[in-house]
């Protein structure tokens, strides 16, 4: 049983991914007019123990998306400068809700092979019962 | 005619290792360890839904260990009642 508890552990650590991803989407979207904020996107990372990987997904340190900016025009803006601009966030609302349908996939194929190595496993154990 | 009959002898002997019965491969230290192995699974499943039910842990632990530890019940269940079915043939059997 032990290669299905491995599938076990895989699928899920696969699925913990993906919910800390749609973490950091929610946050970006959350962010979206806060002055100088960039948005963040998950890092993911295979686990290593001991030097070799264990087949298992972590999510590394968020890293900053570098692209420049959106200026805004607003002149009543208490961050505005001479020329009137202010710099807001660089999330772009279209390429969240994208991500996070990719997310949502995602989440639902990890959770599909779990199923599935549940029933594997089930069906294993039928074998013996009859 | 000496000679044949030591040699039989020596024969015999040497045969009558091959009708021992060969000392039994030391199977309770497997059991012991599959049963402390199932034991500590059921014990994490607990203690995973202990601290899921207190926050402490986030839910995809919580249903792995729980899937874990059904498997291992499952597979527990079903290897006893196997036992208990070809010991109870055995009974069964007309002597």
């Amino acid at each position: 049983m032990n290669e299905f508890s491995g599938t076990f552990a895989i699928s899920a650590s696969g699925m913990k991914a993906q919910a800390e991803r749609i973490r950091f989407l929610s946050e970006n979207i959350a962010n979206a007019d806060t002055p100088g904020y960039r948005r963040k996107t998950a890092g993911f990372e295979a686990e290593m123990r001991g030097g070799k990987p264990t087949g298992l997904v972590v999510i590394g340190p968020p890293k900053l998306d570098q692209r420049p900016l959106e200026r805004v025009y607003d002149p009543g803006h208490p961050l505005a400068d001479e020329s009137g601009y202010y710099d807001g966030s660089n999330v772009d609302l279209v390429v969240e809700i994208a991500d996070a349908r990719e997310a949502q996939r995602s989440y639902e194929a990890n959770l599909r092979m779990f199923d599935q190595a549940r029933q594997m496993s089930q069906s294993l154990l039928q074998l013996l019962r009859r | 005619m000496d000679l044949r009959s030591s040699i039989a002898a020596q024969n015999y002997a040497a045969s009558r290792p091959a009708t021992a019965a060969r000392p039994a491969p030391d199977e309770s230290g497997g059991l012991e360890r599959l049963a402390q192995d199932f034991a500590r699974t059921l014990e994490q499943g607990e203690r995973t839904a202990l601290a899921a039910m207190s926050g402490g842990a986030d839910p995809h632990a919580l249903v792995q260990a729980l899937a874990q530890t059904e498997l291992a019940v499952e597979t527990a269940v079903t290897v006893r009642n196997k036992v208990v079915e070809a010991y109870q043939e055995i009974l069964r059997m007309p002597v």
